[in-house]
């Protein structure tokens, strides 16, 4: 049972990375506390039932389109929300309330538009089109589980964890191997002294909140298959355990989360084997744990220095 | 002069108090609360919205028939937003009766959102119309004011489950049994029961996996790999729809056979879970089979047939599925109905007394409405069926238990 939760606890971790990064990402250059992040992702979930439901595709078709319009809509809210708060006393703070209130819109909306029921995809149709492929690789059926150890997990756990590793790694290429990139990092480190050398400021923050957005919206494709279904109310569950797997990896440290996430995965799957009753006091527990002993987060010092 | 000008005003208020007292109000005010989102939104919405058709309805015929008043009087619904959140409902229930001074107070549905519902409709001696809050807890010998309106209450519902896996299950071969539940008022209850049914049948069964899960899980791949270590031979998962489709999803996404699988909400609301799980993942489970299946004659109502016409019609565009909640709303809707047609005051106290006066007399679509001494429900039972398909690529119920009410064997163990 153990090996069981530590390779199912990998897997979801995985992909709870991914549901983080976006969040920290946009904490990290323009200390912004997004809360509506779980809507955004929310919103990716409908745009793959839409894909898979309405257009008869397969939901990873939903990947790049979801991203590229949240990158669109992250440009667009940067610049018609972000300047006024940046320019408050305490843009923090407001922030807080800001996306709070924008959360609320967004799940209002979302709940005229599709009702409340919950919203699910049918399991098989995420990577049909990869089905040769994963056959090859893990052999069994093609609308089976996944063998990983002799042992049974879900299709979509592991391509969604896959897909979060390659996010995750095109983030850390943004970030390092590309010019913008190292324009964000130094945004990231010092934002004053970045506007003073001369970075336009704006337009790094704005590409960073729009990636951002476009990552919460990949993530919220795989939510369906990871969380069994969605409604327009999910957005606030997944924004609470983002922000403890974001404080645990190191808030401002996109690749802290990867590191918080797959910590977070295991532990959850290890106290649902054990002492399920309290699984979902988890994120909680952690987060009171990382700030009593490593206020910091897993990564903290390393981002600071960066 | 002062004198007798006072005694005749004295005298004018005696004789014109009576009057007063009879003055029918301009509307019954009927206080409910609702859930359009979290966790419970898709149990709370079809409850409010079988309501809803109830006062349209009787609105558009003048009103409902007072007795208290002898005339018919328009509803007014006042219903406010709880948004799943207990905290908002505690505060939304008391404003009901403070500020809104509602006549009628009504629960919001489930047990969890009803729970706070419970206390406050006591403290202010205010007659609870319970719709689907189903929690042992909340029904006692000491507190009067509050019926079960359209749901077994939990410590009996469950019985044919338990009956049937003591008496007929030794029979298939079903030795051991797991069971899991999420940890609420609702499903605890559920859980308790079981485990006390099949203690008290002293059957050569065994319960050999007994866990409780929070009720917003939402994953239970691990959980499933647990029980399949304890290579049950029945498996009883008891969640709300969430929870349900959540289990369903992950049974099949991981190739587990179970060999004998019941879960509440492929019966209660068949059509949300199809959508969500599919008609192959609900394949040969084992669930309550609802009141859509069963047809029950009525003396009250409309029946089952006409009353899914209306809501089709209510609801075309399918955002609100059609399923058992939606018949408990209206159920409860007929109740009050009633109510009001024999309660001589709106009186909280002869509210009860008619409540408890329609106890094994009123038959809705939702069988026959019976209650115990302390407000639970226990006519309106569920038997115990199977989803078989039913060769046009969809599914049909078989209720197997109890064999009284059975329509074909059950399938053991499921392919």
């Amino acid at each position: 049972m153990l090996v069981y939760a530590l390779v199912a606890g990998l897997l979801f971790g995985l992909y709870f990375s991914l549901v983080g990064i976006g969040l920290n990402l946009v904490f990290g250059v323009m200390r912004i506390v997004n809360l509506a992040h779980g809507d955004f992702l929310m919103l990716g979930a409908f745009i793959a039932v839409g894909v898979s439901a309405l257009a008869g595709f397969d939901p990873l078709f939903a990947v790049p389109l979801a991203f590229v319009v949240f990158v669109l809509v992250g440009l667009v809210l940067y610049y018609l929300l972000v300047p006024r708060l940046q320019g408050s006393v305490d843009p923090e703070m407001l922030s807080i309330i800001l996306f709070f209130g924008l959360s609320q819109v967004i799940e209002a909306l979302t709940t005229i538009a599709f009702g409340t029921s919950e919203r699910s995809i049918d399991s098989g149709e995420l990577g049909k089109i990869l089905a040769g492929l994963r056959v090859h690789v893990f052999g069994g059926d093609a609308d089976g589980p996944v063998e990983l150890l002799g042992q049974s997990f879900p299709t979509s756990w592991v391509i969604s964890a896959a897909v979060s590793v390659v996010a995750i790694l095109l983030v850390y290429v943004y970030l390092y191997r590309t010019r913008l990139g190292t324009l964000t990092r130094a945004v990231m480190s010092r934002r004053e002294e970045a506007f003073a050398t001369g970075i336009n400021v704006d337009r790094v923050s704005a590409v960073a909140f729009g990636i951002g957005l476009g990552l919460a919206a990949i993530a919220g494709v795989f939510a369906p298959f990871m969380f069994g279904s969605v409604t327009p109310a999910f957005g606030e569950d997944a924004t609470v355990t983002s922000f403890a797997i974001v404080v645990l990896g190191s808030l401002g440290n996109p690749l802290g989360t990867a590191l918080g996430g797959v910590v977070y995965g295991i532990s959850y799957m290890v106290v649902q084997t054990y002492l399920s009753s309290w699984a979902d006091l988890l994120p909680y527990v952690l987060l009171i744990l990382i700030l009593l002993l490593r206020p910091s987060g897993l990564l903290g010092r390393r981002v600071r220095v960066a | 002069m002062i004198r007798k000008i006072a005694m005749a005003l004295v005298a004018g208020l005696m004789l014109a108090t009576p009057a007063l007292a009879a003055d029918p109000p301009a509307e019954i005010k009927i206080g409910t609360l609702y859930a359009s989102s979290g966790r419970f939104a898709s149990i709370s919405m079809p409850v409010h919205s079988a309501l809803k058709i109830w006062v349209d309805q009787k609105n558009a015929e003048g009103g409902v028939y007072v007795k208290a008043f002898d005339k018919k009087i328009p509803i007014k619904l006042v219903a406010y937003d709880d948004q799943s959140n207990t905290a908002t409902a505690s505060t939304l229930y008391n404003q009901l009766i403070t500020q809104d001074k509602v006549d009628l107070l009504v629960a919001d549905s489930g047990s969890v959102l009803t729970a706070p519902a419970v206390a406050i409709a006591r403290d202010h001696k205010m007659f609870l119309f319970d719709q689907t809050g189903t929690g042992a807890s909340f029904f006692s010998k000491d507190n009067p004011y509050i019926a079960l309106m359209a749901d077994p209450v939990s410590t009996i519902w469950p019985k044919p489950v338990a009956d049937f896996l003591t008496q007929d299950g030794p029979k298939l071969g079903i030795k051991k049994i797991a069971l899991l539940y999420s940890t609420n008022e609702f499903t605890g209850t559920q859980a308790n029961a079981v485990r006390k049914f099949i203690k008290e049948a002293n059957a050569p069964v065994e319960i050999v996996y007994d866990q409780g899960v929070p009720t917003e899980t939402s994953n239970y791949t691990v959980i499933i790999n647990n029980i399949r270590a304890k290579q049950p031979d029945a498996v009883i998962h008891l969640g709300y729809a969430p929870n349900d489709i959540a289990f369903l999803r992950n049974v099949n996404e991981v190739g587990a056979k179970f060999k004998w699988l019941f879960c509440i909400y492929p019966g209660l609301e068949t059509e949300l879970l199809e959508k969500n799980v599919g008609v192959k993942g609900m394949q040969h489970v084992f669930t309550y089979v609802p009141p859509s299946e069963l047809n029950y004659p009525v003396n009250f109502g409309m029946k089952m047939p006409e009353f899914r016409a209306l809501w089709n019609k209510t609801f075309p565009d399918g955002k609100v599925e059609f399923g058992f909640n939606a018949v408990a709303g209206y159920t409860t809707a007929l109740v009050i109905e009633k109510t009001l047609s024999v309660a001589t005051s709106l009186d909280q106290m002869e509210l009860r007394r008619a409540v408890f006066s329609l106890s094994g007399q009123l038959k809705t679509l939702d069988g026959t409405f019976a209650l115990d001494e302390t407000g639970g429900q226990i006519g309106e039972l569920t038997p115990l069926g199977q989803l078989e398909p039913d060769g046009k690529g969809g599914l049909k119920f078989v209720a197997v238990y109890p064999h009284d009410v059975a329509t074909g064997k059950p399938v053991y163990p499921r392919p």
